[in-house]
C-alpha cells in the first residue's frame, strides 16, 4: 500500500523540516500544504524533501487539508495519513495507527490523546470535551478525541472523502463524513507533545464558539 | 375553535420540509441525525401554528406579553431571518474563494489531473 502523509502548515518554518524529516521515515512520502505562509515554510519544507503544495493565501486548516489530501490522491496515495506541522504529533505513532488499515478493520483512524498518560493542559480537555460535544450533536457519533488533527484515511475513506469546511471545523465535518459513507471507524491512542509554542498556537476561546456556531450553521445549511 | 389559514398552511410547509430532509437522507445528502433534527425543527414550527398557546411558556419566559413587546420580537425575527441569510451568502463566497485557491495551488504544483504524471515523475 502507498502510504502518503500530509502535513497542513502554516508559518512554520522553524519546525516543518523535523516534522517531514522524521515522518519520512514511515511514510511513502511526504506532502506539505503551505496554507499562505509570510515565513519560509515552502523552501524549508522542499528542502527537507516533501513535495509542496501553496495556497496563495491563508485558508484555513480544513482548506489546507483537503487540497493535501487531493495531492496524495493525484499522486496515487491508497492511505493517506494527516498530522500537524508543529511536531505536538509523533510520527513513531504512524505504525500502530495504520495497523487497524492493514488489517483492514477501519476505513478511518481517530487518534487519541486521552488515552494514553499525556501532560495536556486543563483548558485543551476542556475545549475538547466541548469539540466532542457539538460534534456528537451535529453527526449523532460519538468520538473521543474529535477534535485531533492525526488521522489516517485507508483506501475507501481516501477516496470518498470530500471536506467543504475550510477551518477547524473540518475534524468535526470528518465524524460527519465517516457517519455519511458509513466508514468502519477505529480510535487509537497517541503520545502527544505539548510546548509552549505549541500551546500559544491553539485556539482561543472566542475561536473555539466561532468554530462550534459555524459546524451547527452548517449543519443547518445542507 | 376557528381555524386561521396560517394554522393550515405552517404544517403543510412542515410536512413538505421534513419530507425534503428525509428525501435528503435516502440519496445520503444528509445524515440521519440531520433528518431527524430538521424534523424536530419543522414540528416545533407546526405545533406552534395549530396549538399557539404553547407559546404561553415563552411568554411566561420573556415577558412577552402586549402589541409593543410583540412588534419588537417580530422585527428582532426579520433582522435575525436576514443576518442569517447574510451569513449563508458570505460562507458561499468563502467556500468559492477557497475553492479557486485550492485549486489554484493544485494547478502551480502540477497535481490538478493534468499535470500530475510530471510531478509524478519529477520527484521521483
Amino acid at each position: 500500500m502507498r502510504v502518503i502523509a500530509v502535513i497542513p502548515a502554516y508559518n512554520e518554518a522553524k519546525r516543518i523540516a523535523g516534522v517531514v524529516e522524521h515522518t519520512q521515515q514511515f511514510v511513502d512520502r511526504v506532502v506539505v500544504v503551505n496554507d499562505g505562509s509570510a515565513d519560509g515554510t515552502a523552501s524549508v519544507a522542499r528542502q527537507a524533501g516533501a513535495t509542496v503544495v501553496s495556497h496563495q493565501q491563508n485558508c484555513g486548516a480544513g482548506a489546507a487539508t483537503m487540497t493535501g489530501i487531493d495531492a496524495a490522491r493525484a499522486l496515487q496515495a491508497d492511505v493517506i495519513v494527516t498530522l500537524d506541522a508543529d511536531e505536538q504529533h509523533d510520527p513513531r505513532d504512524i505504525p500502530s495507527l495504520l495497523q487497524p488499515i492493514l488489517a483492514d478493520r477501519a476505513d478511518i483512524i481517530f487518534a487519541n490523546r486521552f488515552r494514553q498518560k499525556n501532560r495536556i493542559p486543563f483548558i485543551r480537555r476542556f475545549f475538547n470535551a466541548i469539540g466532542n460535544l457539538v460534534t456528537f450533536a451535529t453527526t449523532g457519533r460519538w468520538v473521543n478525541d474529535s477534535q485531533c488533527g492525526f488521522k489516517v484515511f485507508g483506501p475507501r475513506a481516501a477516496r470518498e472523502v470530500h471536506i467543504r469546511m475550510s477551518g477547524y471545523e473540518f475534524c468535526t465535518e470528518l465524524v460527519r463524513e465517516a457517519v455519511q459513507h458509513k466508514w468502519r471507524i477505529a480510535e487509537v491512542p497517541i503520545k502527544v507533545l505539548y510546548s509552549q509554542y505549541t500551546l500559544a498556537k491553539g485556539q482561543s476561546f472566542a475561536n473555539g464558539i466561532r468554530t462550534a456556531l459555524r459546524i451547527l450553521l452548517r449543519s443547518f445549511l445542507r | 375553535m376557528s381555524i386561521t389559514p396560517y394554522q393550515i398552511i405552517a404544517p403543510l410547509i412542515s410536512l413538505v420540509a421534513i419530507v425534503y430532509a428525509w428525501g435528503l437522507v435516502f440519496r445520503q445528502k444528509k445524515t440521519i441525525w440531520e433528518g431527524a433534527l430538521w424534523t424536530g425543527f419543522w414540528t416545533a414550527i407546526a405545533l406552534i401554528a395549530v396549538f399557539p398557546y404553547v407559546l404561553d411558556y415563552l411568554t411566561f419566559a420573556t415577558g412577552f406579553k402586549d402589541r409593543q413587546n410583540a412588534l419588537l420580537i417580530t422585527f428582532l425575527g426579520i433582522l435575525s431571518f436576514i443576518i442569517f441569510g447574510l451569513i449563508v451568502r458570505l460562507e458561499e463566497l468563502e467556500q468559492r474563494q477557497t475553492k479557486l485557491t485550492r485549486s489554484m495551488a493544485l494547478r502551480d504544483a502540477g497535481l490538478d489531473g493534468e499535470g500530475k504524471d510530471d510531478a509524478k515523475n519529477s520527484s521521483n
